[in-house]
């Protein structure tokens, strides 16, 4: 005796078209779910790790001061305001905070860069403390500073780059005499540091006259640190200004809420649209074989028997289009990786879409549930077809 | 403080763009190519690299005739070049061309103006780091690069840096800084033997 899969699995075969067309149905929107899925986890994943690449929760910087290269160039290298070293031991003095490194930002005017001159902007730094806040920099060659006031530098990747520095270089610091050696450059980490070069705090300081003061103060505190009130502490010194990396976080995800939002409706259209497809696909064969199956329930079969089969048919399509969605979603993540970039406002660099074996799971799952709703209608319809007049009628429902 | 925020987002977020090999463009090419050809009407960007116009033959056959490999991390075969080719109407009437070369204190980039035969009509530096900046980056020094072409380049090696012919007519603004003196002629032989290979001066 046939069993129930053999039968239905014949059954599909017998209109190959409908049934590969409604899988791929199935299949695409299978796709669309398990993507956006993995989307939703990949994304906050990734947005953390971008957040815990930069070092530090925690940027103090003087009231005013613009704190990155970039807001430093877009103001054409003016506006920098100054804290005194000082401030890093009222800083310290909180139990709250496990490290902090102070930051020396200074922007002078390269005559010689362009046809009328360019910003060059140099980033100060505690080489006993940056390095151990920024464990992700990697060095494609040589290493930090020998000493803490050494005359020397290191390239972020681009910047070296653009100024064709490789270790053992020197390197003219504009707006004065002063001749560095580079000790190190850096390998491409995605964020702003591949723009920056790097020279010690102290060499800075010394070179342009900006002795014991600094622009900002990296900050990372102890993990059970609740940050907002740690932020309200520190705005009791005077003159600062707090920039805080969860507040940054917070602010791009409101602006990809709105767009998670949109897709997320997308995938729920794209998924009533396959619940449709596959309940229409299996109706349209429960009519067609209206007469079979009133022939079978003549010879026997019970109105269980049929409502099972009919069932099993939708939920062997659905498990081959979620199968088949899930593989396509592994296969062509990173294809939906570039697709979202391009509509994001803001994309952290690692995975946007992150696939796994579980997620595939729970979405082969969803898909199954649909199925098993979409299959309950022509399924009932299917068993409650009278046997007589099923055989008597021409075209299959009357 | 919402916008300080939005702001430092969206420069995270140009920063992270940027990973593509740095070639040599010109920083305003709507006025840096109506200044070096002041009757164009219009002008195309081409970006080509050794890589993709021939691969590692072609950077053989470079270096043969620059009489010098390309060294070190930024001097590659996928170092992309851009090419301005320049009209007046519809009729090309020369190229502009940068290259970057390393420099005794930082980079240099150095572009060229050539008409269609491959002949000089404007050097221009770009960028240069030295104390004599100001002595290269002058009219003088530039105009002195005015009319000469490959031929000129072709017996110039740059491992002597020895100037002969009309080359040797070229004097150094800056004798302190002869070795950014001499980069500034490989990078001028490289940029017109680029010029030839890419096929844009025939």
């Amino acid at each position: 005796m046939p069993s129930l899969f053999g039968v239905a699995w014949k059954n599909l075969l017998r209109k190959r078209l409908r049934s590969l067309l409604t899988i791929v149905g199935i299949a695409l929107s299978t796709w669309v779910l398990v993507s956006l899925l993995g989307f939703n986890q990949g994304y906050e994943n990734s947005l953390n790790k971008d957040i815990d690449n930069l070092g530090f929760q925690v940027l103090l910087t003087a009231k005013g001061c613009p704190y990155e290269a970039a807001t430093l160039m877009l103001k054409g290298g003016t506006g920098l305001k100054y804290m005194p070293e000082s401030i890093i031991d009222s800083v310290v003095a909180n139990p709250q905070v496990e490290r902090v490194t102070p930051m020396l930002m200074h922007a002078v005017f390269d005559p010689n860069k362009g046809e009328s001159g360019g910003i060059t902007a140099f980033l100060g730094i505690d080489p006993a403390t940056y390095p151990a806040m920024k464990t992700y920099l990697q060095f494609q060659q040589g290493s930090w500073f020998s000493r803490p006031e050494a005359l020397e530098a290191v390239f972020g990747y681009e910047s070296a780059e653009l100024e064709q520095r490789e270790v053992g270089d020197e390197y003219l610091l504009p707006e004065s005499d002063a001749v560095v050696t580079v000790v190190g450059v850096l390998k491409r980490s995605g964020t702003q540091d591949d723009g920056t070069i790097f020279l010690p705090i102290k060499a800075l300081q010394k070179i342009y006259g900006v002795e014991n003061l600094v622009t900002s103060i990296g900050i990372k505190v102890q993990k059970e640190t609740d940050l907002t009130a740690y932020e309200e502490e520190l705005y009791k010194l005077t003159d600062v200004q707090v920039v805080s990396m969860a507040q940054v976080k917070q602010t791009i995800s409101n602006l990809v809420a709105t767009a998670r939002v949109m897709v997320m409706s997308i995938a729920i259209i794209a998924i009533l649209i396959a619940m449709v497809g596959v309940m229409n696909t299996v109706l349209m064969s429960v009519l067609e074989r209206w007469q079979e199956i009133g022939i079978m329930k003549s010879m026997g079969a019970m109105t269980s028997h049929i409502f099972r089969l009919i069932w099993f048919e939708t939920i062997l399509l659905t498990f081959a289009g979620g199968v088949l969605g899930s593989v396509m979603s592994w296969i062509l993540a990173s294809t939906t990786d570039t697709l979202i970039r391009s509509v994001l406002p803001y994309s952290p660099t690692s995975s946007l879409v992150q696939v796994d074996i579980l997620l595939a799971l729970k979405a082969i799952g969803i898909i199954m549930a649909i199925g098993i709703v979409s299959g309950i209608y022509p399924a009932w319809k299917a068993a409650r077809i009278r046997p007589i007049e099923a055989i008597r009628s021409t075209d299959g429902e009357q | 403080m919402k916008h300080v925020l939005l702001m430092l987002a969206l420069m995270l977020a140009a920063a992270m763009s940027l990973h593509a090999a740095v070639g040599c463009d010109l920083n305003d090419p709507d006025r840096d190519v109506k200044r070096l050809f002041p009757n164009s009407s219009g002008y195309k960007t081409f970006y080509v690299s050794v890589q993709q116009k021939g691969g590692k033959d072609l950077l053989a056959k470079v270096e043969k005739r620059l009489g010098d490999k390309f060294t070190g991390m930024f001097e590659t075969m996928d170092v992309p070049y851009t090419v301005y080719e320049v009209y007046k109407d519809k009729q090309v009437i020369g190229y502009i061309h940068g290259v970057n070369q390393k420099g005794q204190y930082g980079g240099i980039q150095i572009f060229l103006a050539l008409d269609t035969k491959g002949t000089i009509t404007a050097f221009y530096y770009q960028k240069l780091t030295n104390q004599s900046a100001k002595a290269f980056r002058s009219a003088e020094f530039g105009r002195q690069f005015v009319g000469l072409s490959m031929k000129d380049f072709t017996a110039y090696e740059p491992a002597t840096g020895k100037l002969e012919g009309t080359l040797a007519k070229i004097k150094n603004p800056a004798p302190k800084a002869e070795r950014d003196f001499k980069a500034t002629f490989r990078g001028v032989k490289k940029n017109l033997i680029l010029m030839e290979e890419f096929g844009y001066i025939k």
